[in-house]
């Protein structure tokens, strides 16, 4: 952190908070609130006199609120910058009746009650996300008693009290009667692989936080009994299963059972806790001076603002979406936005530092050359037949249109934000957006081709890229057989299908016709896949209005592993197509023909 | 020790077809449920993760036919603490309808299946009950025992026989 702080290239704002973020990659625009810090950090030399002389006392946030600290502080020794800050919260302010006594005793006259919050704009090419985690609260599992029993603690709690410059300098003692613990009992999985409360995934980092723990109070009072209950220890990283093994050798005992409740004797404050023993097959009560809870972590809350700001993707368990689990672990779907440490997911130092290290990696190779290569596969707005509608913007995941209605002029696609997905094109009322190298002359071309010949007899499927044509592929390559007449177009996205695709489809005589793309929240272009459900919804009411059978146009969300899923559905697709008839199909003609009748009717009156 | 050839794997998804059931498949034995059940802490022969790990291996007798799966008190603590939502209470519901179907439930519940099917309630309501509802101004409860038999899908002689018991 100090050396991030001296380095001649690395600008730290702490304190700071991003408003936010305009631009594409190679040119994004920041809002930066900097917060006022009411000490000029270039001029204070950390002596701590102001501290001093403070009358403000408040709980320390660094400690767990297990020590105080005073209204001007430093947040903990190694901060940087190495200078104190202000809490203007709690400061009873600079007026000489009420106090202003830091601002008298600094001899460099660093105090400044005036400084005022700075909004600065700052010119990026990359931006990485850091967001980090937070601790999950084990107040609500009141079967542990935390809050209630004195002495149960959470493992950051104990972290603090571990340590040398903490609270206790380095004392383990119990909070109710400030007595060094004869036993402590940790109970792991606080808050982490539950389905009902707390998060349901594994944390990562308590295992080895409590076989640390462990080791160190063992170091210190080599006479204290200890006890892990755990349901599984994951000791899987370099080194870990020796700790592990010297954790049990110096003697902590691990019980593999999830104690049930813990309960407090009133007479002692030690709390008893009551656990099945799975190795014994016994239910057994264990006696403990300290009950320590390896605690979780989770998002934090304030992870959406980031998130709006940047387009981002979240995942299921509410940490960022990396743009591919295992080729892109450090990119965002948006590109020129990288993740590092417990953004994208929880995570120790080590992998924190190897995932930092690789995101910066990845945002100085994109920097460094000065160009930037995009893919040829784009939009492009044909000014002239624009209507200014806006909606091309609005659909847009990458907000790389931009559009201002008052402004008069047409909209236009930024070409370095743009991925191609052609939801735009799709979308788009006046066809006034033209996709490179997936023009709907090109598809309708395509769509021409499939249905030449006995339409009656072919399953035109409009499959992403991404997902479904994968899929597809993976079908063909494991060998499984799926109905022959199967004619597949390819779109890079769901997202690109226009209605007129369909329509043209059915105009020319397919019996049915399947729309497929990548699983809701597995869309390779953010989220253009729900403007695909949407129209596909628009189309079955169309459908329905129409007097055809809204059935005959199916949605199917495919993945690239789906190969069987993609078998199934061909098989399904072909029973529909069998239930259409050929009076069927001719009345389909024949409706489909009267609507376009009375569209172009519409459209000369209106000439 | 449990020959694997006297187990029947299909015996846990027989569990999970019934209502409730559905949740035993994930449990990962982390003994919560055990831990935090007030039987177990008087009977020490009950033991919610063993019945579900019995029940997984496909001990089928050895399950429907335990007097230890009716001690249940249905407390739902076991639920409450269960990260897994393995719904113990609910499983152990599925299981006793199962052993019920074979033929292991308790006389007492045979008892209880009994009184529902002759009474359509616990208890019969006699000439005492009725006088006290006359005074209440509350019409009168006609005993429809065949009503209350066909509902259940017991034959009436099967219930007096439990009312007997």
């Amino acid at each position: 952190m100090a050396d991030a702080g001296r380095h001649p290239n690395i600008t730290l704002l702490t304190g700071s908070e991003v408003k936010s973020v305009k631009g594409y990659v190679g040119n994004f625009t920041a809002k930066i609130l900097k917060k006022a810090r009411f000490v000029h950090e270039d001029q204070c030399t950390a002596c701590g006199d102001c501290a001093e002389v403070c009358p403000v006392v408040v709980p320390d946030e660094f400690n767990e609120g297990l020590s105080s600290r005073r209204a001007i502080y430093q947040p903990f020794p190694q901060a940087v910058p190495s200078a104190y800050v202000l809490d203007i919260k709690n400061c009873l302010g600079h007026d000489p009746i009420k106090c202003g006594k830091c601002a008298e005793r600094c001899d460099k006259k660093c105090i400044d009650f005036d400084m005022k919050d700075e909004e600065l704009e700052v010119k990026v090419g990359t931006i990485v996300v850091a967001t980090g985690m937070e601790v999950y609260d084990p107040t609500v599992l009141d079967e542990y008693g935390y809050t209630r029993y004195a002495n149960v603690l959470t493992s950051l709690e104990l972290e603090r009290l571990i340590n040398a410059g903490g609270p206790t300098q380095g004392q383990v003692v119990r909070l109710s009667d400030r007595r060094r613990p004869r036993s402590v009992a940790f109970i792991q999985c606080v808050g982490s692989r539950s389905q009902k409360r707390g998060n349901p995934y594994c944390s990562n980092i308590c295992c080895m936080n409590t076989i640390k723990s462990t080791l160190q109070l063992k170091e210190h009072y080599p006479d204290i009994d200890l006890k892990v209950f755990y349901i599984d220890i994951r000791a899987f990283g370099k080194g870990f299963e020796d700790l592990y093994r010297r954790s049990r050798l110096e003697g902590a005992q691990y019980v593999r059972g999830l104690p049930g409740a813990v309960r407090e004797d009133p007479a002692t404050g030690d709390l008893i806790l009551t656990v099945e023993n799975t190795a014994t097959d016994k239910l057994e009560e264990h006696r403990a001076e300290m009950v320590v809870l390896a605690t979780g972590v989770h998002p934090p809350e304030e992870m959406h603002i980031v998130q709006e700001m940047l387009a981002l993707q979240k995942c299921s368990d509410g940490f960022y979406l990396e743009a591919h689990p295992k080729l892109q672990p450090v990119d965002s779907a948006t590109k020129g936005i990288f993740f590092a440490g417990c953004a994208e997911g929880p995570k120790d130092i080590k992998e924190s530092v190897t995932q930092a290290s690789a995101a910066a990696a990845r945002a100085s190779r994109l920097m460094s050359p000065g160009r930037l290569l995009v893919e040829a596969i784009t939009a492009e707005v044909h000014d002239e037949a624009c209507t200014m509608c806006g909606i091309c913007a609005k659909v847009c995941p990458y907000n790389a249109i931009s559009f201002d209605k008052k402004s008069g002029r047409p909209a236009k696609v930024n070409e370095a934000a743009c991925a191609g997905c052609g939801t735009c094109a799709a979308e788009c009322p006046a066809s006034a957006i033209h996709m490179h190298h997936f023009t709907d002359d090109q598809i309708n071309a395509q769509i021409d081709a499939i249905l030449e010949e006995d339409p009656h007899a072919v399953i035109p499927v409009f499959a992403c890229n991404w997902c479904s044509y994968a899929g597809a592929d993976f079908a063909g390559v494991s060998r499984m057989q799926y109905p022959a007449n199967t004619r597949l177009i390819r779109t890079m996205c769901s997202g690109r299908v226009r209605e007129d695709f369909v329509w043209r489809a059915f105009q020319r005589g397919a019996p049915v016709v399947l729309v497929s793309g990548c699983h809701i929240g597995d869309c390779h272009y953010i989220d253009a896949n729900h403007w695909t459900e949407k129209r596909v919804k628009r189309m079955w009411r169309k459908m329905e209005k129409l007097g055809l059978r809204p059935e005959r146009l199916q949605l199917e969300w495919i993945s690239a592993a789906e190969g069987v899923r993609f078998r199934d559905v061909m098989q399904r697709m072909e029973e529909l197509r069998q239930s259409v008839s050929a009076q069927e199909l001719a009345e389909t003609l024949r409706i489909l023909q009267e609507e376009a009748d009375r569209t172009a009717a519409k459209r000369e009156t209106a000439a | 020790m449990i020959s694997l050839n006297d187990c029947d794997p299909g015996f846990k998804f027989e569990v999970a077809a019934e209502p409730g059931g559905a949740g035993i498949k994930a449990c990962f034995a982390c003994a919560a449920c055990s831990a935090r059940c007030p039987v177990a802490g008087h009977r020490e022969e009950y033991d919610p993760r063993r019945i579900i790990r019995l029940t997984l291996l496909g001990r089928r007798e050895e399950v429907l036919s335990s007097p230890l799966i009716w001690l249940c008190s249905a407390c739902y603590s076991c639920q409450e603490v269960c990260p897994q939502q393995v719904r113990f209470t609910e499983v152990l519901t599925a299981i006793k309808n199962l052993a019920a179907k074979a033929g292991y439930a308790p006389p007492s519940a045979k008892q209880i299946a009994g009184l529902l099917a002759g009474h359509g309630r616990l208890l019969a309501v006699t000439e005492f009950e009725n006088e006290k509802r006359a005074e209440l101004g509350l019409p009168a409860v006609e005993e429809r025992g065949a009503d209350y038999a066909a509902i259940l899908g017991i034959a009436p002689e099967a219930a007096e026989a439990g009312e007997e018991a």
